[in-house]
């Protein structure tokens, strides 16, 4: 856990640019933001990862907590997992240019995830078809592959971790065959290995419904896109220039040779795809809230299976891409042109897989609520009375002013013994304001 | 004994806002971190006694009254009332109009999903007088647990 109230596992504060205009304030979907002395950004837990603050704010004082390239130290072998929003941001460059220009930047392994996502995608289908029989998970089962949304779901609709598509996400399985295939290499060798992964969201690359005691050991450590974009965009230039001899990737998973990647970078891909009857694709942080809310109330119980995504038009649209989404997109549907949609594995081969449990993660949806069921203190009924009976006093506007997204969580605050009545600025001029309207 | 109650008003055929008023109680129930099967299913009454009092016309609110050892979700409404209460708990019975349907509303559910999530129901209607559902849902004590 992280004690620093300045930063979360996911996004770090930095004062000396902050500019006080307090758009990170609302803009956080679990209230887990509060502003002190104007330019004192505090995070108080109930981080999930999904970006937001970061991506408003203009002064730049919020940012991932991601590592930098020049972290990259030269004494261990550096693996690449390479999320494929890679790829679009590189409009007339082919995939495996992409991977060589990492490994020019040092990186000794570039694994590209198009076959994990494959098996993914028949995996989570295989499990769909067999729940029509067994019923096993209750409709509609909610795509794990977006962190984010997973942690949303863990922190404020914990009826609905049970809904949580149980097979392993594309990046945990490939995360695992580095583990089992790549590193035991080099360790034989006395060689240490760092897994780095290239990604465009702030979330890491471990989810809680990864498995956690294999991902701890051996932790991929999270680069943001746009943090080696520049280097890379270089790199990629020289590498187009010339008719190069690259060195053959040793391992199948080092090349990408169908658009099927590509494709999942987008809203909707991950869907696409799959052999299901009745799917939704809902990309964007309120619409995902929204759509959750919904289904805790019970709708869409005639849906299989919903593919959330906390950023708008997919993970194309993440926090820390390098070009803009809808160019990315662009990229993305020529990709498809080009190389088309293609099988790799034999679907025998994934079904003696899951057969044998490879997909299963270790966490279980009871698991999930244990661990993060106990972050912040319930309120009793005495302390909800009080928080009600404040809510008379206070303005109701909502407005932001005591450093608290809205009243509620403002009250929520006091009772908890976190903020002063004092801090309402309403309260300090003596009182309600002119006109009031009620709190809900 | 502490209580608290809240109420959250329902506006008739607003189907822009309707389902916030639940939304809402969720809310509470979250802070207090009940237990999530718990809120599942008073969020599952609450929005379908919501989504009646929207559909069916006539205004009316939600009461919600947490106590100690149990919680009572009262939807009351001013609509036309219910003519046949034992037929509209009949799993399918719907007399939804034509543009709640198109909506994907009225399938003739509602009723029967709260009978099946409350621990006790109880309907008082008749026609022209409005409707008033009251729900009881019984609350494990803090010792016990989730």
């Amino acid at each position: 856990m992280n004690t620093d109230p300045h930063a979360t596992d996911y996004v770090r504060f930095h004062p000396e640019r902050c500019t006080g205009c307090a758009d990170c304030l609302k803009v956080c979907p679990t209230r887990a933001i509060r502003i002190r002395h104007h330019t004192s950004v505090r995070f108080v837990d109930l981080c999930i990862g999904c970006g937001a603050c970061i991506r408003v704010c203009a002064a730049g004082a919020i940012t991932a907590a991601a590592a930098k390239p020049e972290t990259l130290v030269q004494d261990h072998v550096a693996i690449a997992l390479v999320s494929p929003v890679l790829y679009a941001q590189f409009p007339n460059a082919m995939p495996r240019d992409v991977l060589l220009g990492l490994r020019q930047m040092g990186f000794h392994h570039t694994i590209d995830m198009s076959i994990f996502l494959e098996m993914f995608q028949f995996a989570a289908a295989e499990f769909i078809r067999r729940n029509r029989e067994s019923q096993s998970a209750p409709w509609p089962l909610i795509s794990p592959v977006c962190p984010a949304v997973v942690r949303l779901i863990a922190f404020q609709f914990p009826s609905l971790l049970p809904n949580v598509l149980p097979v392993l996400r594309p990046v945990a399985l490939m995360a695992r065959e580095v583990r089992e295939r790549l590193i035991p290499q080099y360790e034989a060798r006395g060689r240490r290995v760092i897994k780095y992964y290239i990604n465009p969201c702030p979330t890491m690359a471990v989810s809680p419904t990864d498995g956690m005691a294999a991902a701890r050991k051996h932790p991929a450590i999270p680069i943001g896109i746009n943090e080696i974009y520049p280097e890379l965009k270089h790199r990629i230039e020289g590498i187009l220039k010339e008719v190069s001899a690259f060195a053959e990737p040793q391992l199948e998973f080092e090349t990408c040779a169908t658009g099927n990647a590509a494709l999942v970078a987008m809203s909707g891909g991950e869907i696409a795809s799959m052999k299901i009857e009745k799917s939704m694709a809902v990309p964007g942080l309120k619409e995902t809230i929204e759509y959750l809310q919904k289904i805790e109330m019970g709708l869409f119980q005639d849906v299989e299976y919903f593919e959330f995504r906390t950023c708008r038009e997919g993970c194309l649209g993440g926090v820390l891409t390098a070009v803009d989404k809808y160019m990315a997109k662009s990229n993305v549907q020529r990709m498809l042109h080009i190389y088309g949609l293609g099988r790799r594995v034999p679907r025998n081969t994934i079904l003696r897989l899951y057969e044998k449990g490879r997909f299963q993660p270790e966490q279980s949806a009871a698991g999930l609520t244990r661990l993060f069921g106990d972050r912040k203190p319930a309120l009793t009924l005495e302390q909800m009375e009080r928080i009600e009976a404040l809510l008379e006093q206070v303005a109701g506007w909502n407005c932001g002013a005591c450093g608290a997204p809205d009243c509620r969580t403002f009250a929520e605050d006091v009772v908890r013994g976190q903020a002063q009545m004092d801090d309402c600025h309403w309260q300090e001029r003596g009182g309600a304001p002119p006109t009031r309207r009620p709190v809900k | 004994m502490a209580s608290l109650q809240k109420s959250f008003p329902i506006v008739a055929r607003d189907f822009v806002h309707a389902g916030e008023a639940s939304i809402h109680v969720q809310s509470i129930l979250k802070a207090m971190r009940m237990d999530p099967a718990l809120i599942r299913r008073i969020a599952i009454c609450c929005y379908e006694g919501e989504m009646n009092a929207v559909i069916h016309g006539g205004n009316g609110q939600i009461l919600l009254a947490i106590e100690a050892d149990q919680l009572n979700l009262a939807i009351n409404d001013d609509g036309p009332g219910i003519e046949d209460i034992e037929r509209a708990m009949q799993p399918g019975y719907s007399t939804a109009s034509e543009e709640a349907r198109e909506m994907g509303f009225g399938a003739g559910m509602g009723l029967t999903n709260m009978k099946n999530n409350a621990d006790a129901i109880h309907i008082d209607s008749a026609p022209g007088q409005g409707t008033r559902v009251t729900m009881r849902f019984a609350l494990p004590s803090p010792a016990e647990g989730p």
